[in-house]
């Protein structure tokens, strides 16, 4: 039986990383809280091309680069725009309440 | 899958701060095109000279020296490849076609070559640019004389042209790029034959004697120099062991982008060009740096090719 998404704490946006990629864990689960110019977005922070965290490349504001070999995704849609990244990023519903990232999983 | 690339290892061994990275990923535009600009005006000085000792003998010299300047087109296109050079990423395709155009390396089928380079750098079997330990001097001068080096290349564009990809290029080039490859190898084939029809039809060879003879007389420079990176260290993952980072002097450091700062730049490859002397004095202690430069790498990999040293590849451990 499929457990149903529940939102979760995941950090507060003041332990953010300023406009770049924070990782965090969470039961598990690897993910990337980006503080783009269009607000936070999250994701699972392994590049789908190589596995590499994204986390630790180069963040424009709107787009991560792999630090591998430097493949190319929109941070706020997940969407691949550059070899070798081909397939999207896994995004995670995120909202900020009182603070805190949450996440819906 | 559970990848962990040298730089995640480097911020977990605490050899930098994951801000000092961040801040040494930093791109722009203007130390590329402030280097261009001075990469032109040294092609054009070296160029001046082939032109200069056009009637003398003298001219074999200066085509090697322009030659030797022509080569580094693949340190720029490198740069390139990696999205580095330029913070503008389009500039970055641009400048790296029409580097790999100079030097005969398409810049499509090298950057995805070149990705599975960094993923399996150094391993025997699984990286496509390695370059082995010669069993001796005499393959050690074979390979200098870069006639293996051509042999591969034109075999590659010819394969491509010809629609076909080896195993090995399989094993890296996702089928949705198979097209891409083989059309790009082909339009440089028609490029160089176009040239080359021109020449012959107006009489006016200027391509050869400032291009094509110079790049075949610099390459040896440019195979010297590729051995340094890698050959010689042990055929390990471990970054720290199997590359060489060698100190060398301005003038080599302007012609090669900086990479001469190799173990860095496999420690972190979205560090551009500009900041890997900064990153270099960060990750003192943690790579392997060879004091001496390409002088010394060269007696480190003589020595072991001649028995006075034991051969890195010596013991392999199972990949």
């Amino acid at each position: 039986m499929m457990r149903e998404k529940t939102w979760r704490d995941l950090i507060a946006v003041a332990d953010l990383e300023p406009g770049d990629a924070t990782p965090v864990a969470l039961e598990g689960r690897e993910l990337a809280v980006f503080d783009t110019r269009d607000g936070i977005f999250v994701a699972h922070a392994r590049c789908t091309h190589g596995a590499a965290n994204l986390c630790d490349g180069y963040f424009d504001g709107r787009r991560i680069e792999c630090p591998l070999h430097q493949g190319l995704f929109d941070a706020r849609t997940g969407v691949a725009l550059a070899a070798p990244a081909r397939v999207p990023l896994r995004m995670v519903e995120a909202r900020v309440r009182d603070g805190l990232v949450q996440v819906l999983l | 899958m559970q990848v962990l690339t040298p730089i995640t290892q480097a911020l977990e061994d605490g050899a930098l701060t994951r801000r000092e990275l961040k801040a040494l990923m930093a791109r722009s535009d203007r130390p590329a095109l402030m280097r261009l600009l001075a990469w032109v005006m040294t092609l054009g000085v070296t160029g001046g000279l082939v032109w200069l000792a056009q009637d003398s003998w003298l001219i074999w010299l200066a085509m090697l020296l322009h030659g030797v300047v022509l080569v580094h087109h693949f340190s720029l296109q490198h740069e390139c490849c990696h999205y580095t050079a330029f913070r503008t990423r389009w500039l970055n395709d641009v400048i790296g076609n029409i580097c790999g155009f100079v030097i005969l390396l398409p810049n499509r089928f090298f950057r995805y070559e070149h990705c599975d380079h960094h993923t399996w750098t150094q391993l025997q079997g699984k990286d496509p640019e390695m370059i082995e330990l010669p069993v001796g001097l005499g393959k050690y001068l074979w390979y200098l004389s870069s006639v293996p080096y051509w042999k591969a290349k034109f075999s590659e564009l010819f394969r491509h042209v010809a629609g076909r990809l080896t195993e090995a290029e399989l094993r890296f080039l996702p089928k949705e790029e198979h097209a891409t490859v083989f059309w790009e190898a082909r339009l440089m084939a028609a490029a160089y034959l176009a040239i080359f029809g021109f020449c012959f039809a107006t009489g006016w060879w200027g391509p050869v004697w400032y291009w094509w003879l110079p790049v075949a007389l610099g390459e040896p420079v440019m195979r010297a120099i590729r051995m340094t990176e890698h050959v010689g260290r042990p055929q390990v993952r471990d970054m720290t062991e199997n590359t060489r980072s060698n100190l060398v002097s301005w003038p080599m450091r302007f012609l090669c982008w900086n990479m001469n700062y190799h173990a860095e730049h496999h420690y972190a490859s979205s560090v551009p060009f500009h900041a890997l002397p900064k990153l270099h004095a960060k990750l003192n202690g943690y790579i392997h740096v060879e004091p001496r430069g390409y002088f010394g790498a060269h007696l480190d990999i003589l020595r072991q090719l001649t028995g006075r040293a034991p051969r890195a590849d010596a013991q392999v451990p199972p990949a």
